[in-house]
């Protein structure tokens, strides 16, 4: 069971160790630990609203190829189809009525006696 | 006249307040990264045993510091920034994850620890004797090797609150858990450590 004296000590042990090995840190490192705090204030220091404007962009430039894209997609649905006339809705009643059948299997009949009234009336003439 | 010339001085004074502030909170910035960032290096170093992976890091998380949160009260930089750097840290081991199942499937290996030589990156203090400096250099890299099997929160726990200084409060937010769950992962790591490090202790 170790107690909280050993704990501390250890703790303690620690924190020295850990110490020495930041004083022990070369010049190098350092120095590039330097620039990367300069750089970081940098950032701080312009944060203009231009730079803030600029933020945004990627933002901005998604969404409008967005809105481009929802637009070309929904374009083919605006093209203009052609509208049935109204001969040609009577002819499709025609065609859907109760009589269209009997009609098409008296076709024959239909014939003849459109050609014999052409008949009498050139005899007629 | 008069009065473009009081307009005029009005913007100028604005100008020169908000001048005053930025230099002041460059100022405070700079003092602020100039005190933590040799031990956020160590932390971050001991964390992935790579001093330029963990210069990177570091330097990453002092520019989201500046970027994000440079304008909030100075009191609340040291714990926000650990946060980053944590953050930061757990992505890149997730990353590395990802790299050495890559590799494993391509048939080359997971990179183990490796080139990572503590004594040979040590630095010659100077003015210890060979044998002093040899037991120092030692005893951290038992320290770093015992840190670096803890499991991560655990090892979080530890180095924000004993290495870092943080009170039980600030380390919870820097590990975005709740206090109980700070205590509790620094009390094990602490064992964990004893048991690692009983012997040299």
């Amino acid at each position: 069971m170790n107690t909280p004296t050993d704990d501390k000590g250890l703790e303690e042990g620690a924190k020295a160790l850990f110490d020495e090995s930041v004083a022990r840190l070369d010049a190098a490192t350092l120095s590039k630990l330097n620039q990367g705090r300069q750089a970081a204030i940098a950032e701080l220091v312009d944060e203009t609203p231009a730079r803030q404007w600029i933020r945004w962009m990627p933002a901005t430039g998604v969404v409008a190829a967005a809105v481009v894209a929802i637009v070309v997609m929904q374009g083919p649905a605006e093209v203009d189809v052609p509208i049935a006339s109204d001969s040609t809705m009577t002819d499709f009643e025609i065609l859907i009525g109760e009589d269209a059948l009997e009609m098409i299997e008296e076709l024959e009949f239909y014939s003849w006696i459109d050609l014999a009234d052409l008949e009498s009336t050139d005899n007629v003439g | 006249m008069n009065a473009c010339a009081g307009v005029f001085a009005v913007s100028c004074s604005r100008e020169q307040t908000t001048g005053a502030q930025t230099l002041q909170r460059e100022r405070q910035l700079n003092e602020f990264l100039a005190e933590v960032e040799r031990r956020a290096l160590r932390i971050a170093e001991i964390a992935v045993r790579d001093r330029d992976e963990a210069l990177d890091l570091v330097q990453n998380a002092m520019l989201k510091l500046a970027r994000n949160y440079g304008k909030r009260p100075s009191e609340e930089w040291t714990p926000l920034f650990y946060r980053i750097l944590q953050n930061g840290i757990r992505d890149w081991h997730r990353r590395q994850f990802v790299r050495n199942k890559v590799m494993v499937i391509f048939g080359r290996g997971s990179r183990a620890e490796p080139d990572y030589d503590p004594i040979a990156a040590a630095p010659d203090p100077g003015g210890r004797t060979p044998d002093e400096t040899l037991q120092t250099q030692q005893a951290i890299e038992k320290l770093e090797q015992a840190l670096a099997a803890l499991p991560t929160r655990q090892r979080e726990a530890f180095m924000l609150r004993m290495f870092e200084g943080l009170n039980v409060a600030a380390t919870a937010t820097a590990m975005t858990c709740s206090q109980g769950s700070v205590k509790t992962h620094y009390s094990r790591a602490v064992h964990a450590l004893r048991e690692a490090l009983g012997e040299h202790w």
